[in-house]
């Protein structure tokens, strides 16, 4: 569809879609992205849920002037730098060496 | 993320934070300042890729900042910490969203748009639908999300006007009208002069003026409770003014509780839907996208966005301290209880703390804050507009033709949405920014979550998204409380709402459950294209077509693509 104009490119491509090194690849990173986006939105659509329906739960207090949801939103904003440097770290020893890898066998052997 | 520039101009408040001298001042060191970024950028500029994507060469470090930019506006910084100060933990429960969305960009957005390549989201929909529809699709999308937030963006500009140029108690037309003119033709020039490697330094630079500015503001705050959060908590929570229902400030409650949407029975879907649309469609604006497919490779672009969500993580923590500080300093009766003056409570606080120079300063750099906003949108509609629509149309030009192309249509779409902008000064267009946001989530989001991992998806399947994500988001707007049945409507006086909630929470798994009935109701697949995408999204690599089709007068596809591509490498 629209770019797949040359028929050599687009079964060279095929190919190492098919390849077992990229199969691994692909796998690795759907993996990560679907149990981080699960865990990450799972979290936070608990906090706005519960807020909603059972508030009664983040008013409890731990403290002074803490109580639970305070503590629920510091909690998302660690999350969000735990899970950004895991995504990065993630994607540099993972994902990276393999990818350059397959990038390298394409696009060096240029026929 | 509710703006508001009420028709009747809101009532009269006693302006005692103003210092229009010391902002006009800042306002146009920073003029200068910005002038010269550009000029030094317009010398770079010799063909389209260098004006649209300053050549894919922004560095890490630049493009973080710069992702982090266009977060950061009137509605973000302004009026979020009047709103903490004014209904506290729920107001920062719907802050915290915004920085949820920053995640999107890492796990799903950044690495795999700039690894496809291209100028726009229809060079990613391109690659799994026909090639006409899917431009048109993106152009749609994109521009239509332009309109609405330029409105909005120059409306931002009369508003820091009014609020920190002006000392009067209400507003004043003419200043407001005259500084919306003047800032609006400056970023016009901004992106003539300068291209997308001009855009980018100056968000670099109101970043780095904005966070330094909150950060210094937040270490006075912290300083003055000698970094006693617990004493800043108590006495914010001591000092809020009383809610009617008594709810505390710190626990949920003052937005999610029954009776605070107007005459509404939906609570607390109403703000439970907010911070799920904020969560999810923030980041599907189409001029965020922008700054993934000027990154240098996809693993750079993916790096960036990490950084971005990690500083923005730290800028919003400022702001809730900034927001819960303003009502444990300045008290609650000093926070704006119409939401129309809520905004004024950043202003307020920094001349509290540090006296005209700060207001000033504020201004000043909040004058540049939505300036920058505006060209940043005006530079991606100009992107979609050359990029889509000529593809769309079937036209190719030269790249020297283009580049006149694009410079043409900065200066006629930028004109032509001052004006329509200017026009609309008066109206009430704060459902604009969430609706924006529900179309990020209902159209953007899972058309590219569908073109990335779904194998059969097809052209049906993307028209469906798109235009049906878009259709039903706008037939519940029409019926939200944005349009009628509020005192705050665009028709105050009508009522024929049916929805308060946000439609965001619907649009965005409707969008998604008829892009899947559009794509299996048509027999149309294509594994080997979505062989190519994945390829390309994941590793990077471009088969370098040159060797294989010498220059045939680009009769097809792979031709062009394979230019620009190589463009980047």
């Amino acid at each position: 569809m629209g770019t797949t104009g040359s028929a050599a490119a687009g079964d060279r491509y095929v190919a190492v879609y098919d390849s077992a090194q990229f199969k691994a690849l692909r796998r690795r990173s759907n993996t990560f992205i679907i149990w981080a986006s699960v865990a990450f939105y799972g979290w936070w659509l608990l906090v706005i849920v519960l807020a909603a329906f059972v508030p009664d739960l983040l008013r409890q207090g731990l403290g002074g002037p803490m109580n639970v949801g305070l503590l629920c939103i510091l909690l998302s904003l660690a999350l969000v730098v735990a899970i950004s440097v895991a995504a990065l770290r993630f994607a540099r020893t993972r994902l990276d060496p393999l990818s350059e890898q397959i990038r390298a066998d394409l696009e060096g052997d240029p026929r | 993320m509710i703006s508001v520039l009420a028709a009747d101009p809101p009532p009269p408040v006693d302006n005692t934070w103003a210092a229009p001298a010391i902002a006009t001042a800042v306002a146009l060191v920073l003029g200068v300042v910005v002038f010269a970024l550009v000029r030094a950028a317009r010398r770079g500029i010799r063909n389209p890729d260098d004006f649209l994507l300053a050549d894919r060469r922004i560095g890490t470090g630049q493009n973080a900042l710069a992702m982090v930019g266009g977060g950061i506006m009137y509605s973000t910084v302004i009026i979020i910490t009047g709103h903490i100060a004014l209904n506290g933990f729920d107001a920062i429960l719907l802050l915290t969203a915004f920085t949820m969305s920053t995640v999107l960009a890492v796990l799903i957005y950044a690495a795999p748009m700039r690894n496809v390549g291209g100028h726009t989201l229809g060079d990613l929909f391109a690659l799994r639908a026909r090639e006409r529809p899917a431009r048109i699709a993106s152009a749609v999308i994109t521009l239509l999300i332009y309109a609405m937030f330029m409105i909005i963006a120059l409306a931002s500009i009369g508003l820091v006007a009014t609020r920190m140029f002006s000392t009067r108690s209400t507003v004043d037309i003419p200043l407001v009208a005259g500084m919306v003119a003047v800032v609006g033709l400056m970023a016009i020039l901004w992106v003539y002069l300068g291209g997308m490697s001009g855009v980018t330094r100056i968000l670099v630079l109101k970043v780095a003026l904005m966070v330094g500015f909150v950060a210094v503001l937040t270490a006075v705050v912290l300083a003055k409770y000698k970094l006693n959060l617990v004493d800043l908590l108590n006495d914010a929570e001591a000092n809020a003014a009383p809610d009617r229902r008594g709810y505390e400030l710190l626990t949920t409650g003052r937005l999610f509780g029954e009776g605070s949407t107007h005459a509404s029975d939906q609570d607390p879907w109403v703000h439970l839907s907010k911070a799920f649309s904020i969560a999810v469609g923030a980041l599907g604006i189409p001029f965020l996208f922008m700054r993934y497919f000027v990154a240098t490779s996809g693993r750079d672009a993916r790096r960036s966005a990490g950084w971005a969500s990690m500083i923005s993580v730290g800028f919003w923590l400022c702001m809730i301290i900034l927001g819960l500080g303003a009502v444990a300093i300045l008290g609650g009766n000093n926070i704006g209880l119409v939401p129309a003056h809520r905004d004024t409570t950043l202003p307020k606080l920094a001349d509290d703390l540090g006296g005209p120079w700060a207001s000033g300063m504020l201004g000043g750099i909040a004058l540049l804050s939505v300036g920058a906003i505006f060209a940043v949108l005006l530079l991606n509609a100009v992107q979609s507009f050359t990029k889509d629509v000529n593809a769309a149309r079937g036209r190719r030009l030269e790249p020297a033709a283009e580049l006149k192309d694009i410079r043409r249509n900065v200066l006629v779409i930028g004109v032509a949405s001052l004006i329509v902008g200017m026009a609309m000064l008066g109206q009430l267009t704060h459902i604009l920014i969430p609706t924006s946001i529900d179309l990020g989530g209902a159209c953007v989001l899972p058309a590219v979550v569908y073109s990335l991992f779904w194998r059969r998806f097809n052209t049906a399947g993307l028209m469906w998204t798109v235009y049906g994500g878009l259709a039903v988001t706008l037939l519940m707007v029409v019926f939200s409380n944005g349009v009628s049945g509020d005192p705050t409507a665009l028709f105050p006086d009508a009522d024929f709402k049916l929805v308060d909630f946000e439609p965001g929470l619907v649009g965005v798994p409707v969008g998604f459950l008829l892009g899947f009935i559009g794509t299996v109701t048509s027999r149309e697949r294509n594994d080997a294209a979505f062989a190519e995408m994945q390829v390309r999204a994941l590793t990077g690599a471009v088969i370098p077509a040159r060797e294989e089709l010498p220059a045939t007068g680009g009769t097809d596809e792979r031709d062009r693509e394979s230019r620009t591509l190589s463009g980047a490498h």
